[in-house]
């Protein structure tokens, strides 16, 4: 299932030439939860989120955007 | 192996826990399927079986010791922990329903039959128990993955 999360940590890391493993290992994370946060499979925790955006020297809202469910009708 | 644009094979995307998952399934299958076709039409006293099944167990933690030592990546974190936590809701839903069940037998009826009837429905509550957690973890996995 989708996340009404979405990141842009696939182009932060391919900008930076990084792989999903050393993302993976500077946050503490396994690879495959990398790998689900990109396909925005899994929000992660405040904490690993602020992790993240430490990482690539950017603010939090520039990895994480939170897009507002829209409802139908109205 | 990994890249920045993540090209890899299937089975290089599996996780250690899942791994590990896969493996306790396995263990679970065949004590299963051993318990079904030999044991259930043997006389009690099969203390070997018994020693099988702590053996296994013994075998596989030590693997996964040794496994998790050689490991240089992470090999849990908290996604793996949060959906450990429901697998075992699974699991506590269903050993909760099956000690019910089993009261409400007794209840209704003024006993559970014999000593092995209950013995064999305890067992069966637990690999039915563990089956649960193993294949929801698995299904958790590959939705988030």
């Amino acid at each position: 299932m989708k996340s009404a999360i979405r990141n842009t940590i696939r182009d932060l890391r391919a900008a930076r030439s990084m792989t999903q493993q050393e993302l993976a290992d500077l946050i503490f994370v396994t690879r495959q939860t990398v790998i689900a946060i990109e396909g925005d499979k899994y929000s992660p925790s405040l904490e690993v989120a602020f992790r993240i955006a430490h990482v690539f020297g950017v603010p939090l809202e520039q990895v994480f955007q939170y897009e507002a469910p829209t409802r139908r009708g109205k | 192996m990994s890249n920045i644009f993540d090209m890899e094979s299937p089975m290089s995307r599996l996780s250690f826990q899942e791994k590990m998952l896969y493996a306790q399934l396995v263990g679970l299958l065949v004590v299963g399927v051993y318990y079904a076709h030999y044991l259930v039409h043997q006389q009690p006293g099969q203390h070997w079986f018994h020693a099988v099944i702590l053996g296994l167990a013994l075998l596989f933690a030590s693997f996964r010791m040794f496994l998790r030592r050689g490991s240089k990546s992470v090999v849990e974190d908290e996604r793996d922990r949060q959906i450990a936590a429901i697998g075992t809701q699974w699991s506590n839903l269903i050993l909760w329903i099956g000690l019910v069940s089993m009261l409400v037998m007794y209840w209704d009826h003024g006993g559970l039959r014999s000593r092995d009837f209950i013995v064999g429905l305890i067992f069966h509550l637990l690999l039915l128990a563990g089956l649960a957690r193993i294949v929801r973890e698995l299904v958790a996995y590959r939705m988030a993955a």
